[in-house]
C-alpha cells in the first residue's frame, strides 16, 4: 500500500507527539531523582522531537511543492501557479502550519538548548518546561489543527495563500521573525520557572540565558519592525502601525520583554528585582501566548483577515494555565524571591532603571487595556466599539518621551548613588544637547509640541552617547598616552555589551525621529491625473504616462493566457516622479488580482524612497486596462525611512552585543572553573 | 520611612496615568452600529466618531471625479442614510455591497472619511420583499 504524504506527516506528528510526552516524563522524573540518565534520555527525547517535527515539516513542504492536493492545508492554502517562494512560504501563511511552523522552532530550541545548555541543576527542570510548552504546540497540531488532514477528494487546484500575504516577500520574514522572537523569550521564562522550582532565585538563570533573551528580543524587535514596513508596503494607505490588535499583541511582549533586558541589570549588580524579572519574564511569556489567543480565535476584529480557527479556546486555556501555575510557583517561592537590599537613592543607575520599567509596564497595560477593551464593553453593555488610535497615541507618546528621557540619563547615572557634582556637569551638557536639537528644529519649521520634544530628547541622548563613550575612553586615552581613535577602537572591541546597547539606542533615537516626523508631518491627499497630463505635490510632479499592466498588455488582451501561465494579473499606471527636470523614478501603483482568490484584488502601492521623505502612490478606486485616467492616493511621510533604517541598527547593536567578546570568554572560563570547584 | 514615599510616589503615579488612560479610552470609543440604532438614540452619538455599517442602496451611488467626491446612501432595510466621502469608491464598491463607514454624522448626512468593502460569504443579501436579519447583518459586517 502507498504511504500519502498526509498520513507520513500525521505519522512524524503522533511521533513527536508520543517522544514529546516521554520527554516530559524522563525529564522531570529525572530531576525528581536526580537520575543522570533519566536526564540524558530526555535530552535524546528533545533532539529526536525536533527530527519528528523536522520530518513533518519537510513533509508539508514536499506536499506543497509537489502541489499534492490531497493534503487539506495545501489544498486550501496553495496553487499550481503560485511561485516557487510562495509555496514554501504558505507552510507559515494559515492557521494549521503556522502552529506547526511556530512548535517545530521551539522543538529546534529546545534540542539546541539540550545540546549546548552547561550541566547544572537548573538544567533538567528548564528542558522539562521548555517540553511542556513544546508539548502543548505539538498537541495543537495533531488534535485540533491538524494540517495533514487528508482530503477524500482532492480538487485540482487550491485557492492559494492569501493575497494580502503573497502580494509581498515580506511574508516571508516578517512571521519568522515573530516566532523567533517567541520562541526565543521561552528560554528564559523555562529557567525563571526552574529556579524557582530549585529554589535558586539568584543571577544563574538570567546569566545562563542572557544570550538566548537577547536574541529572542532582536528577533522580536526586528520582527515588529519588519511587519510596519510590510504594512506600508501592502496595506496602501501610507502607514505602517495603525494599533490594530495584530500589532498590538506583538507589541505589548515586546514592552516587557525590554523592561525584563533592563532590570535583569539591576539584579546582576544589585541583588534586587527578583520576584520582579521573574514576574517580567512571566509576564513576557503570556502575553505572546495571549495575544495568539486574540488574534486566531476572531475574538476582537481586526483589518488583518487572518482567519479563525477551533484554536482559540486552547491557547486561552494554555495562557489561564501558564499564567496561573507561574504566578502561583511566584507565590509559593515568594520567601525565597523578597528583595533584601534596599534601594539607596532614587538618582541612580537601578532607581532610572526600575522608573524605566515602570513606564515600559505602564505602556504594556494600557496597550492591553485598549486591545481588551472593546470585549469588555460588548459584555457589560452589548455595544460593539473599536479603541481608534488617538487612545494609544495619547497614552504612548508621552511615556515615550518619559522613555527617552530616562534613556538618555540613565546610562550616565553610577550604581547605588550619583554624585551631585558630576550629575550636574553632565545634565548641563544633557540640556544644552536638548535646546540645540529642538532650536534647530524650531528654525526647520517644526513648532508644535510633541515634535519638538521627540527633536530635544534626540539630541539629549546624542550627546549622553557621547558623554558615555567619552567618559570611558578619554581617561583611558590619557592614561595610556595613546591615539584617541585607537583607544576607542578597543573599547568598542573589548565591551561589546556596552557598546551594542550603545549602538541600540542610537537606532531607537533614529526609530523615533522617523515615528515622529511621519506621523506629525504626513501629507496625505488624492488626486485624479489623466494619461498624458501631470500633477503637482510637494514641489514634485507627478506624470501620468499610461497604464501598466502585468504580464503585457498585448498578451492580457489576445486572450491566450490561461491561468496555469501566472499567478496574478496587475493593472495599474506608469507614473513618472520628477523633480524640475529631473525624472526620479518611474512607479507602478498597480492593482494585483491573483487568479486563486479573484474576490480579493489587492490595490498594491508604490513608493519612492528617499531619505527625507518617501513619495507613495496607491491606486484608489476602479481601474481598468483601458481607463484614461487614474485615481491616486498620494502620500508624502517625512523620515519614515529611519524607521525601517533605525530597525537595523537596533538588529545590528544586538548582534554586536551577541558577539563573542575576549572578557565574556574568560568569565565563562572562570564560571566554569568556579562550579567545578 | 524611605518605603511609605516611594510607596505615595506609586501611588500618584499610577493615579495620574489611570486618570490619563480614562480621559484618552473615553474620548476615542468609536462606536460600531447600523443606521436604525443611529436613528433610534441620535443624542447618544452625537459629536463622536462612529463606525457605520450597512448596504450600499440601490440606485443612489453618485461619483463626482472631478471633485473625487463619492455619495450614496446607506441602509439595513429599516432606515437609510446619505453618505459622503472623499476619494474614489474602491474596488468592489457596488450597490448592495456592504460596507463599514467611519467619520460622524453632520445633520442627517454622514462624513466619511474611511470606506470599507467588507465580503463575506456567510451574508447575503436579501432577495426583494424579504426582510433582513439584522443581527446576522451586523455580525458580518463588523
Amino acid at each position: 500500500m502507498d504511504l500519502s504524504l498526509g498520513q507520513l506527516g500525521m505519522a512524524s506528528l503522533w511521533l513527536a507527539f508520543a517522544l514529546a510526552i516521554y520527554a516530559i516524563f524522563a525529564g522531570v522524573m529525572g530531576a525528581l531523582k536526580r537520575d543522570a540518565r533519566l536526564q540524558t534520555s530526555a535530552r535524546f527525547a528533545a533532539v529526536a522531537v525536533f527530527l519528528a517535527l523536522t520530518t513533518a515539516i519537510g513533509i508539508m513542504e514536499t506536499a506543497l511543492l509537489s502541489n499534492d492536493f490531497s493534503v487539506k492545508y495545501v489544498a486550501e492554502h496553495s496553487r499550481l501557479a503560485s511561485p516557487t517562494w510562495v509555496k514554501v512560504v504558505t507552510l507559515w501563511s494559515a492557521l494549521e502550519g503556522s502552529v506547526l511552523f511556530w512548535g517545530w522552532l521551539l522543538t529546534g530550541y529546545t534540542a539546541l538548548l539540550a545540546i549546548t545548555a552547561p550541566n547544572n541543576v537548573l538544567r533538567p527542570w528548564a528542558l522539562s518546561i521548555m517540553q511542556m510548552v513544546q508539548l502543548f504546540f505539538i498537541s495543537v497540531v495533531t488534535f485540533i489543527a491538524n494540517p495533514f488532514i487528508v482530503m477524500a477528494v482532492p480538487p485540482l487546484d487550491g485557492p492559494g495563500a492569501n493575497p494580502l500575504l503573497q502580494n509581498h516577500w515580506m511574508m516571508a520574514v516578517h512571521p519568522v521573525l515573530l516566532y523567533l522572537g517567541y520562541v526565543g523569550l521561552t528560554v528564559p521564562f523555562s529557567y525563571a520557572m526552574a529556579a524557582l522550582i530549585t529554589r535558586r532565585p539568584g543571577i544563574e538563570w538570567m546569566t545562563q540565558t542572557r544570550t538566548w533573551t537577547l536574541v529572542g528580543w532582536g528577533f522580536l524587535s526586528a520582527g515588529i519592525i519588519a511587519g510596519g514596513w510590510w504594512s506600508y508596503e501592502v496595506l496602501g494607505w501610507g502607514g505602517y502601525w495603525a494599533w490594530d490588535p495584530v500589532e498590538n499583541v506583538s507589541f505589548m511582549p515586546w514592552l516587557t520583554a525590554t523592561a525584563f533586558i533592563h532590570s535583569v541589570q539591576v539584579q546582576e549588580r544589585r541583588r534586587m528585582l527578583k520576584s520582579w524579572n521573574v514576574m517580567l519574564i512571566v509576564l513576557t511569556f503570556s502575553l505572546s501566548i495571549l495575544g495568539t489567543f486574540l488574534i486566531r480565535s476572531g475574538v476582537v476584529s481586526s483589518v488583518h483577515a487572518f482567519g479563525d480557527g477551533p484554536v482559540g479556546p486552547f491557547f486561552l486555556g494554555f495562557f489561564i494555565l501558564v499564567a496561573l501555575s507561574a504566578f502561583g510557583l511566584v507565590a509559593w517561592r515568594w520567601d525565597q524571591v523578597r528583595d533584601n537590599a534596599e534601594l539607596d537613592a532614587a538618582i541612580s543607575r537601578e532607581g532610572s532603571y526600575l522608573a524605566g520599567n515602570v513606564l515600559f509596564l505602564a505602556m504594556a497595560f494600557a496597550v492591553l487595556l485598549g486591545t481588551l477593551f472593546p470585549l469588555i464593553v460588548e459584555a457589560i453593555s452589548g455595544n460593539k466599539v473599536t479603541v481608534g488610535a488617538p487612545f494609544f497615541n495619547q497614552v504612548s507618546i508621552p511615556i515615550w518621551l518619559l522613555i527617552f528621557l530616562l534613556m538618555g540619563i540613565g546610562p550616565l547615572l553610577p550604581w547605588r548613588k550619583a554624585e551631585e557634582q558630576s550629575l550636574k556637569k553632565n545634565l548641563l551638557f544633557l540640556l544644552m544637547g536638548a535646546l540645540l536639537s529642538a532650536g534647530l528644529a524650531f528654525i526647520l519649521g517644526i513648532h508644535r509640541v510633541y515634535p519638538l520634544l521627540t527633536f530635544a530628547l534626540a539630541g539629549f541622548n546624542l550627546v549622553s552617547l557621547g558623554l558615555l563613550i567619552g567618559g570611558a575612553v578619554v581617561p583611558r586615552a590619557r592614561l595610556s598616552g595613546r591615539n584617541v581613535l585607537l583607544v576607542f577602537k578597543q573599547y568598542a572591541f573589548e565591551s561589546k555589551r556596552r557598546f551594542g546597547s550603545m549602538i541600540v539606542h542610537f537606532g531607537v533615537i533614529v526609530i523615533a525621529l522617523g515615528v515622529m516626523a511621519s506621523s506629525a508631518y504626513r501629507v496625505d491627499q488624492q488626486m485624479r491625473i489623466d494619461y498624458g497630463s501631470s500633477a503637482q505635490f510637494q514641489g514634485y510632479e507627478l506624470k501620468a504616462v499610461g497604464p501598466y499592466t502585468y504580464p503585457e498588455l498585448s498578451i492580457l488582451q489576445s486572450g491566450t493566457l490561461t491561468e496555469q501561465d501566472v499567478s496574478h494579473i496587475s493593472i495599474g499606471a506608469k507614473v513618472e516622479v520628477w523633480r524640475g527636470s529631473k525624472l526620479l523614478k518611474v512607479l507602478n501603483p498597480r492593482i494585483n488580482r491573483f487568479l486563486g482568490r479573484p474576490e480579493q484584488p489587492v490595490p498594491t502601492p508604490s513608493v519612492l524612497y528617499t531619505p527625507w521623505h518617501d513619495i507613495y502612490l496607491n491606486i484608489s478606486g476602479e481601474l481598468n486596462a483601458d481607463s484614461t485616467s487614474v485615481t491616486l492616493r498620494v502620500v508624502q511621510s517625512p523620515l519614515v525611512t529611519w524607521i525601517w533604517l533605525g530597525g537595523l541598527i537596533v538588529v545590528l547593536g544586538t548582534a554586536y552585543a551577541l558577539s563573542p567578546s575576549r572578557r565574556r570568554l574568560r568569565e565563562t572560563h572562570e564560571l566554569r572553573g568556579s562550579a567545578q570547584a | 520611612m524611605k518605603k511609605l514615599i516611594y510607596g505615595i510616589a506609586g501611588v500618584v503615579i499610577l493615579g495620574i496615568a489611570g486618570a490619563l488612560i480614562y480621559k484618552a479610552l473615553n474620548s476615542s470609543l468609536v462606536y460600531f452600529i447600523l443606521p436604525n440604532e443611529y436613528a433610534a438614540h441620535p443624542d447618544q452619538y452625537k459629536n463622536r466618531r462612529i463606525r457605520l455599517g450597512g448596504l450600499v442602496e440601490a440606485g443612489s451611488v453618485k461619483y463626482d471625479d472631478k471633485n473625487l467626491q463619492l455619495a450614496f446612501e446607506i441602509t439595513d432595510s429599516i432606515k437609510t442614510y446619505p453618505v459622503t466621502h472623499v476619494g474614489a469608491p474602491p474596488e468592489l464598491f457596488k450597490e448592495g455591497t456592504g460596507i463599514v463607514v467611519e467619520g460622524h454624522f453632520e445633520g442627517q448626512t454622514f462624513k466619511s472619511d474611511q470606506l470599507l468593502i467588507k465580503h463575506s460569504e456567510v451574508y447575503k443579501p436579501p432577495v426583494d420583499g424579504q426582510p433582513i436579519d439584522i443581527k446576522m447583518l451586523k455580525d458580518t459586517l463588523q
